[in-house]
């Protein structure tokens, strides 16, 4: 090997090295994020389906007082996405969703069905939530922290055979 | 010249008689070790009469003085690595006279005469040893100006260092030091935690390291638990038989990162120590005493460290064949508790959590060892380390946990030669342990081994090593536990260049006191940590053949291909649950739960030329680790680099050295995401390879008559960004400058 050889070594390494390794990303804005993977061919016809959102709480169990509770008295503790007004995609085979929160433990995270037009938690049910893979049939907790957005939280839907409702 | 198959101090007759040097008229023996073309003085050359213990090692100006040389005819040795060893027969010393002698050395392909002593727990060339096998010099730590033992193993092909935390092909994943899987010996001696198993790099007295060796692969055979993946022996040196006194000043300064956001601090952060020590020989005894202070401000917030140490070292030849070291370690820590970034926008800042964190640490070891030839073919040694560990977290003043633990360990080997184509080793050692803590509760453990080995020269080409060594340990009031571990070796040198060597080893570590027993519900991570009596040791097998070929004397190509299996490996789990009232319970456990595979090769290249002015070294390591825990599939092993490739490039002209160090480390390819979401560790996926460069420049003015010496390095030359370990970012570029001298 000769000088020149070397040379030409050192001189490639360090000019592969010239990007500056790791940047810095802009803190995200707390949440959690996933995708919602509906059973085909089980939609509701559209009068029964008046919003699709993802909820989340950080009270459970729930009842029907602490649902209205969570959602309508400050501090907040139960959270729609998108917003009340608005939903989910329809019609699709899966959706995607990121879910801004407050930094918060989640103990309850599904989807929830709004079939009547009354705002009322008797015209809710959910037809999927966040499985804990240990134990399937209950819901799996999670923290959200400052600058924290959790992904991975992906959920099922089958309007045909809800889950047992929480509230 | 004709290779030595026992090399060193070895079994040539000097008899069976003892006596103190007092009582027999003695002389001295003088003189200057050179280089037979150049007739420069070689510094570091060690100077020994055979079958003693008597020697020395050269100074700056080639010059040696072994004082108290019963009268007699010997035959005086002299080793200097890139030097052919020589041997001067017939060197009359006479009553009160003082002998003088001149060795010329030749040099000789680099290597090829280093000598070892991890392998086989004696003295050997490495091209007999029938492991693969690293080393780091004395001169290396200097020129680098590594500041603790973590820094110098950087650039050792197939080892990474995951912050402080060494991985020797692949063998060690995530775990914040606890349980290592490479064990560390301080001359010879084991030198973890008794509390945690770890390694406490800082407490190893960089000053006074004569090389460290690096043995990759299972070495439980001879070293017992913790050598799963490789063993460390860090070697320190001779004290100087002339008073001296040595000191060494350093200053780094960091410069700030390429990103605004990263720069938490308007003041310049500085990296400042240096050490002083003196030594003194009178007659029989000589001693050497050290105290060295360092101060790393840090480039990141909450990371700073005051450190205090001091090092003691006694020798007293009782004969020429029988010694007695005393040796003396003692270390004071302070520094803030930086566990993992904030984010990956506020790098430099830790977790909120972590911000009024600190750690005191006090830390401390006397050994003891005995040496004596007790005759032509038996030496044998005696051996003890006390090494006491003391720590303490707070956070903003409040004591949050503490930790005590005491390690006793001793042992016993010989070494016999039983013919000349056959050396036994065997020996037996015993600890005892104690540890106190709020955290790992009061536990006691003990333990108690046995080895032997046997190194048969079957024919000139052919050398065979077995060995076998079993051990039995109890921890508290746990079941005991015991390991039987065996190894093979086969050395084949079909010519003067070439050397083709096979091994098989198994090795084990027993689960850390801190494992089984750790109790921890707030802290560091958002999560708690839960005890596992049940853990059982983890265990490995290696294999490997390896091959050494001398291409020119300029020259020499290293390769290995091996394979590690792992069992049982213990790491810390996140594991969720149901309370009775339904929540979530999320906790950590050190459970058995990885099978692993890790197969490699490994391929290095060295070359000097110009007459040594310049010399290069590369490397490049692979590894395919798997992880076969799940029957049904293969993923790839968590927090393990499969690219390793490191060059070194020197050159010296005169009294001056320049140098480069690169390093790649491509990117870890998978990691615990359950650990870095419930710990949490915010960005703490974001991970990149590791392209790291430095350089470095010195002069020493021996030319001028002044034994000083000054070097100046950059450390990550091109400021580049990266993570050894997720959420801690790497040091930034770093301006380093030493200056020591000798007097």
């Amino acid at each position: 090997m000769t000088v020149r050889t070397s040379f030409f070594i050192v001189v490639s390494v360090v000019l592969v090295s010239c990007d500056g390794g790791l940047e810095p990303i802009p803190p995200p804005e707390p949440g959690f994020a996933g995708t919602i993977r509906f059973i085909s061919k089980t939609w509701p016809p559209p009068d029964s389906l008046i919003n699709l959102w993802v909820f989340a709480s950080q009270v459970y169990p729930l009842d029907s007082t602490s649902v209205l509770t969570g959602l309508f008295s400050q501090p907040q503790t139960i959270f729609l996405y998108p917003t009340d007004r608005d939903h989910v995609a329809i019609n699709v085979d899966s959706a995607s969703y990121e879910f801004p929160v407050p930094p918060a433990t989640y103990r309850y995270i599904g989807v929830v069905q709004r079939f009547r037009s009354d705002f009322s938690v008797r015209s809710f049910r959910v037809v999927g939530f966040y499985i804990d893979p240990q134990n399937p049939g209950q819901p799996l907790a999670i923290t959200v922290l400052e600058a924290d957005r959790i992904t991975g939280i992906d959920m099922t839907v089958d309007f045909q055979n809800p889950p047992v409702q929480p509230f | 010249m004709k290779k030595s198959y026992f090399i060193s101090v070895v079994f040539v007759c000097l008899g069976s008689q003892t006596f103190l040097l007092g009582q027999v008229k003695t002389g001295s023996l003088a003189g200057a070790v050179k280089d037979v073309e150049t007739h420069e003085p070689l510094a570091g050359a060690n100077v020994f009469l055979r079958g003693t213990f008597l020697g020395n090692v050269s100074d700056i100006h080639g010059k040696f003085l072994i004082r108290n040389v019963p009268a007699g005819v010997y035959t005086v040795n002299v080793t200097l690595v890139g030097y052919r060893s020589q041997s001067r027969e017939g060197v009359a010393i006479a009553e009160d006279a003082d002998e003088r002698i001149e060795v010329f050395l030749q040099q000789a392909p680099i290597l090829k005469e280093q000598v070892v002593v991890t392998a086989s727990r004696y003295e050997q060339n490495i091209q007999d040893v029938p492991v693969s096998i690293a080393t780091v010099s004395a001169e290396e730590v200097a020129e680098r100006i590594s500041i603790t033992l973590d820094d110098a193993l950087r650039y050792v092909p197939g080892v990474n260092m995951m912050q402080d935390q060494v991985n020797i092909r692949g063998s060690t994943g995530y775990s914040r030091g606890v349980g290592s899987r490479v064990l560390v010996l301080f001359d010879g001696l084991p030198y973890m935690t008794g509390d945690t198993g770890e390694i406490t790099w800082e407490t190893l007295p960089m000053n006074q390291i004569e090389r460290i060796e690096v043995v990759k692969g299972a070495g439980s055979a001879l070293y017992g638990s913790n050598a799963l993946g490789g063993v460390i022996n860090v070697i320190t040196r001779e004290i100087p038989s002339d008073d001296e006194i040595a000191w060494r000043l350093y200053s780094g300064l960091y410069d700030t990162p390429r990103h605004g956001q990263w720069v938490w601090s308007d003041k310049p952060r500085f990296n400042s120590g240096g050490h002083v020590s003196v030594s003194r020989s009178s007659g029989p005894m000589s001693f050497l005493g050290s105290i060295s202070r360092s101060v790393d401000e840090s480039y990141r917030e909450n990371d700073v460290y005051h450190r205090w140490s001091a090092f003691a070292k006694l020798k007293y030849f009782l004969s020429p064949t029988q010694n007695i070291f005393l040796m003396g370690n003692l270390m004071q820590r302070s520094h803030g508790n930086f566990f993992w970034w904030k984010n990956l926008s506020e790098a430099t800042r830790p977790a909120t959590s972590q911000l009024n964190g600190n750690v005191d640490s006090k830390r401390g070891n006397v050994s003891f060892a005995y040496k004596e030839f007790v005759s032509q073919g038996f030496f044998y040694t005696v051996k003890a380390i006390y090494f006491g560990n003391f720590w303490r977290d707070d956070s903003a003043g409040r004591v949050n946990n503490v930790s005590a633990s005491h390690v006793l360990f001793g042992e016993v080997q010989g070494t016999i030669q039983l013919s000349p184509w056959n050396i036994l080793t065997l020996g037996g050692g015993a600890n005892y342990d104690q540890v106190s803590s709020n955290i790992f509760g009061d536990h006691p453990g003990t333990g108690r081994a046995l080895y032997v080995q046997d190194e048969l020269k079957v024919m000139e080409e052919w050398k065979l090593s077995f060995g076998m060594r079993y051990d039995w340990q109890r921890v508290s009031a746990l079941p005991a536990a015991s390991q039987l571990s065996p190894k093979i070796g086969v050395v084949f040198a079909p010519d003067n260049a070439t050397t083709v060597r096979a091994s098989f080893g198994q090795g084990f570590r027993y689960p850390s006191i801190s494992e089984l027993n750790t109790e921890l519900s707030t802290g560091i991570s958002a999560i708690r940590i839960v005890p596992n009596q049940n853990l059982q040791a983890e265990r490995s097998t290696s294999y490997e053949v390896g091959v050494m070929h001398v291409l020119t004397d300029a020259m020499m190509i290293e390769a290995a291909i091996y394979q590690n299996d792992y069992r049982r490996l213990i790491e810390p789990s996140v594991k969720v649950t149901k309370r009775v009232d339904g929540s979530d319970s999320v906790f950590i456990q050190f459970d058995n739960v990885t099978q692993a595979r890790i197969r490699g090769i490994e391929v290095g290249l060295r070359c000097e030329i110009l007459d040594r002015m310049f010399s290069a070294h590369m490397s490049y390591a692979f590894n395919d680790p798997q992880d076969l825990s799940d029957p049904g599939r293969t993923d790839v092993l968590k927090f393990r680099p499969r690219h390793l490739a490191y060059g070194s490039f020197q050159f010296r002209y005169d009294h001056m050295g320049a140098g480069i160090d690169f390093r790649y480390i491509s990117r870890v390819e998978r990691i615990d995401e359950l650990l870095v979401r419930f710990a949490p560790i915010v960005n703490g996926n974001q991970r990149v390879p590791i392209r790291v460069a430095d350089a470095r420049f010195s002069y020493d003015f021996l030319g001028v008559g002044l034994p000083l010496r000054i070097g100046f390095n950059v450390k990550n030359v091109l400021n580049y960004h990266y993570v050894e370990l997720i959420g801690n970012l790497a040091p930034v570029r770093t301006y380093l400058m030493a200056v020591e001298g000798i007097f």
